[in-house]
């Protein structure tokens, strides 16, 4: 080492000698909530700090413990596959009237055309269930379990571009940096199995070549990284890098692992940062997972009807119905959250095309879920939620005709539903006017939704916080209100 | 001097200044304390050990000790104007004060070389009287600072009556083993008092005339008017000033004193808000869901503050949320030793879910630990584990539990019979486990049932339909049979109208 380097490193270590006093105190906390996470039966340890990393328990007895969030990116159309409108009909082709828009702002993709003619959906809508529900020719299985599910009508978002969207959903901020909605679940609950991840992703495309997705979205953002979305996949090797590579043994792994551990140690000690421990914490775990995981996400063992039941795409790894069926699996080993992005709702042009091979994509094996975990008794205390990051406008973009036409993005009313633990059944929340423009009753924003979401989780949103960069955070920001009409 | 005219000229400053140097009294006091005690005895050290002191020594000690409690006992008048001191004892202790540095003075005089020795018989005397003096003042100093009664408090009972103190009440507070039966103020209330305001609001120390330790003195209030307003929390002192910001002046405890926790707090507002009754018990009382983990964490002697628990719930079983003791930890960690996940429900609740969701080997033999957790156990989760009958007699004795799964195990219906004493049960999850239409009988007698699942198990379409006429509206499940699978695997099924 020259005489630069060793003073750079008596330096740094002068400095973070300094630090030790003041960081020790944080730190320490750090440590306490990953043991805690890594061992949440650690609850009787009344030394547990309160406002810690990992809260680890519910702020009061939860109706859900787990959710399976089918996040559908790209925005699907509710105008044609939930929230039927006549009127669209009776006036197709004829100019939104100006006292329903008001001038409210578009994209820039429409908001340059001289005309916003009205479009109808090109599908046929009928009425379901002991509820009599409207639902698109589009969803016939999902036609089967409208008696489980709670439609909210009255969605509305402050986003009308898809990324701010789906980060706004995801993380309750426009700007990416804030954590996901699964890993705030998994810092405030924790995990019920230390095997397994407490928040899992698993992505699928309906289409090629639709908005992209970013790791961001399952990102953990400022919470300990530990809390971070682990995205698995179908297939022989669901998470990468987790099988031992030829020529290693799992005695050889422990050992180094442990070893491992040991530098970590030293290493922690010198910089006290609790990342390491973070890090640590995932080695450990990632080791857990290479007997959980195989184990959870083989479908060898899945018979024949099961497969039926999802569609026959649940026999090709990586699709949409494929990973449904994976999501019951996780869920059976008490995954706290998990969540699929199913790419390739985002339909500007030839919609109706595609809305029905997206809608076909995601139908049966959406409605098969529903159903399977009924017979499993797992719905008694899991919530299956369905939607995009927005909704889609009732005037066409592009060129009108009876068979084609497209829709822009829409952010001020969509449909999502909602099936299981703690919510009503075969209720239809909320009303948008006639032109499925606005929201005429019941309004629910994303934040009043996510605090909804948490309150059946046993989280009161407003509790559930982190500090960062000298505030403290909440998935709902400064917002959100529980939904109670939807409560069963 | 100059001390002086600002005292006499601004009289809202001189009390300021006057407590301001007050407050070094008790740093003061043991000045002259120290430099006496060792007079003293080097002063004996001197006549009767072989010690070699220069009298001049001692005598230096003694002008020190005449100096020290002259000035202690400025401060000390000056402390004694901001009130709040039992009178009689404030009395004693002044006198014996003063009586120190006059003493002290003395005896210094009488051995001094410019007294000439002529009065050096009244020397011993002197010393004595000073000695004897300064215990006096002490024990009265600190009967004003910390009570009268705090020397003997925990006395040995012969010790006491020796002191003459009165006998010791019987057991100070009788702990809590039934919350609901708890006295609310003699078992909560006071006790909090007790540990947070009766040091400065008690018989001798009245801090602002207020007395804080019987009901007839809170009753009564203070010198600035009632602290406790029944009824209305808000508008009694005794909350509202505890909900000052620590830094006000008029916060209570003063900063730096242990300040009230929040369910402290919570359950004195509580209290206050229904009425202030001083013989109420807790379950005479209305008990708002935000009260009830303050209420259930001082049931098993838990640390009132370990919690910070929120209003509301997400689920309306009232079993949840009841008062039940916290578990054994010894009995958590057997579970938790075999690789079993032992969960609390919710912060600020006793109650457990239990999971063998990473033990699919949990056997009937382990299935022996669970009744140790019989008040605390709600949710169980056996299922995928290869149980049989055998654990379900153990099962029966979990009293509190709401839930429990039991699918792919290997019970029949003789071991269900033994669920029949499971009051509480609503959820009962037998998928895939050998159960016919004769365990349903067993099923139809559980009161609180609401759902059951009997899906892949051996009940014929004839036993559910005889069931559900039994409970019409308890929920059963038996799965998605082939005929509707088929209907809805369909590629495209006409249902469109």
């Amino acid at each position: 080492m020259s005489d630069l380097q060793n003073q750079l490193h008596d330096d740094v270590h002068d400095q973070l000698s300094r630090r030790t006093f003041l960081g020790q105190t944080s730190a320490g906390l750090g440590t306490i909530a990953l043991a805690s996470l890594l061992n949440p039966t650690g609850l009787f340890d009344a030394s547990a700090p309160a406002d810690g990393p990992v809260i680890g328990k519910p702020h009061f007895p939860p109706k859900v413990k787990r959710v399976i969030y089918l996040f559908q990116s790209g925005a699907p159309s509710q105008l044609e596959l939930f929230d039927y409108k006549p009127k669209l009909e009776a006036m197709w082709g004829q100019d939104l009237p100006e006292s329903v828009r008001k001038g409210q702002r578009l994209t820039g993709m429409t908001a340059g055309q001289s005309r916003f003619p009205l479009a109808a959906s090109r599908y046929k809508f009928a009425q379901y269930g002991p509820g009599q529900m409207w639902l698109s020719e589009l969803l016939p299985h999902t036609q089967r379990i409208v008696g489980d599910l709670t439609f909210i009508r009255s969605m509305h978002t402050e986003a009308i571009n898809h990324d701010p969207a789906i980060t706004f959903f995801q993380t309750g901020s426009q700007q990416a940096g804030r954590p996901s909605f699964g890993s705030w679940v998994s810092y405030g609950l924790g995990s019920d199995n230390q095997n397994m991840p407490a928040f899992v992703v698993l992505l699928s495309k309906g289409r090629n070549g639709d908005q992209p997705l970013y790791a961001k979205l399952w990102s953990n953002g400022f919470l300990p990284s530990v809390h971070q979305g682990v995205v698995f996949r179908s297939g022989p090797d669901p998470v990468y890098y987790l099988n031992n590579p030829p020529g290693i043994d799992k005695t050889s792994r422990r050992r180094m692992l442990d070893y491992l551990g040991k530098l970590h140690q030293a290493q922690y000690k010198h910089v006290l940062d609790p990342e390491i421990n973070s890090r640590m914490a995932q080695y450990e775990m990632a080791y857990r997972m290479q007997t959980s995981v195989p184990e959870t996400m083989s479908l060898s063992k899945e018979p024949d009807y099961i497969f039926d039941m999802y569609g026959p795409e649940s026999r090709k790894p990586g699709t949409f119905a494929a990973n449904c069926l994976l999501a019951r699996k996780l869920i059976e080993k008490d995954v706290k959250f998990v969540q699929l992005y199913h790419q390739g709702w985002d339909q500007h042009n030839n919609l109706p095309n595609d809305v029905k091979i997206q809608a076909k994509s995601v139908d049966q094996a959406s409605a098969a879920l529903v159903l399977d975990l009924k017979q499993r008794g797992l719905l008694d205390d899991t919530l299956v939620i369905w939607g995009g990051e927005f909704g889609r406008g009732c005037y066409s973009q592009g060129k009108l005709t009876h068979d084609d036409y497209g829709r822009d993005h829409h952010p001020r009313a969509f449909t999502v539903w909602m099936a299981g633990a703690g919510v009503k059944k075969g209720l239809v929340y909320g009303q948008t006017d006639e032109f499925g423009y606005n929201v005429v009753k019941d309004p629910v924003h994303v934040h009043d939704f996510q605090a909804t979401v948490l309150h059946l989780m046993g989280i009161d949103h407003e509790k559930l916080t982190f500090k960062s960069q000298g505030r403290r955070y909440r998935l709902t920001d400064v917002h959100g209100k529980v939904v109670k009409p939807l409560l069963a | 001097m100059t001390l002086w005219l600002l005292l006499q000229t601004t009289p809202d400053a001189s009390v300021d200044w006057a407590l301001f140097i007050g407050r070094f009294h008790p740093l003061l006091v043991h000045l002259p304390i120290g430099f006496l005690l060792a007079a003293g005895l080097l002063e004996a050290g001197r006549r009767w050990g072989s010690l070699s002191v220069e009298r001049t020594t001692v005598g230096w000690l003694l002008l020190w000790s005449a100096l020290g409690a002259t000035v202690s006992c400025v401060a000390g008048y000056l402390l004694s104007l901001g009130g709040g001191y039992d009178t009689d004892i404030l009395t004693e202790h002044q006198w014996q004060g003063i009586g120190v540095a006059v003493f002290s003075w003395l005896a210094w005089a009488v051995q001094a070389d410019w007294t000439g020795q002529r009065l050096a018989r009244l020397y011993l005397p002197l010393l004595t009287i000073a000695l004897v003096l300064l215990g006096a003042a002490g024990h009265h100093g600190g009967s004003l600072t910390h009570g009268s009664d705090y020397l003997t408090q925990y006395a040995p009972q012969p010790i006491r009556t020796l002191a003459g103190a009165p006998d010791r009440p019987k057991s100070v507070v009788k702990p809590i083993t039934d919350i609901n039966q708890a006295l609310v103020y003699a078992q909560i209330v006071d006790p909090i008092l007790q540990s947070r305001c009766t040091q400065c609001h008690n018989a001798e120390k009245a801090k602002g005339g207020l007395r804080l330790d019987t009901p007839e003195q809170l009753k009564k209030g203070g010198e600035d008017g009632p602290v406790l307003l029944a009824g209305n929390s808000l508008k009694s002192a005794m909350v509202g000033r505890c909900l000052l910001p620590e830094s006000d002046d008029d916060h209570m405890p003063p900063k730096g004193k242990p300040q009230l926790t929040e369910s402290q707090l919570a359950l004195l507002t509580w209290w206050i808000d229904q009425g202030a009754s001083f013989d109420k018990r807790v379950a005479d009382l209305p008990q708002p869901d935000k009260i009830r983990p303050a209420l259930v964490s001082l049931a098993g002697n838990s640390p009132v503050d370990q919690e910070q628990p929120t209003a509301g719930s997400a689920t309306s079983s009232p079993e949840l949320t009841r008062p039940v003791p916290p578990a054994n930890p010894q009995a958590v960690a057997a579970l938790t030793k075999i690789g079993l996940l032992v969960l609390p429900l919710a912060a600020g609740h006793n109650q457990l879910e239990v999971s063998a969701v990473n033990t699919p080997t949990f056997s009937d033999a382990q299935a022996a630990l669970l009744p140790a957790l019989k008040d605390q156990l709600v949710w169980l989760k056996l299922g995928n584990t290869p149980i049989t009958d055998a654990s379900l007699t153990q099962i029966a004795q979990l009293s509190n539990l709401q839930k429990l799964h039991l699918e792919h195990t290997r019970i029949t219906d003789t071991g269900l019979k033994s669920l029949a004493s499971l009051p509480k049960l609503e959820y009962l999850n037998l998928y895939a486990t050998d159960i016919t239409d004769a365990g349903l009988t067993t099923i139809a007698t559980l009161p609180a049932l609401t759902s059951v699942y009997l899906w892949q198990t051996r009940v014929t379409p004839a036993g559910i339909a005889a069931l559900q006429r039994t409970r019409p509206d308890l929920l059963i499940s038996s799965g998605t049979d082939s005929r509707t699978l088929a209907d809805f695997s369909k590629p495209e099924p006409t249902t469109t109208k």
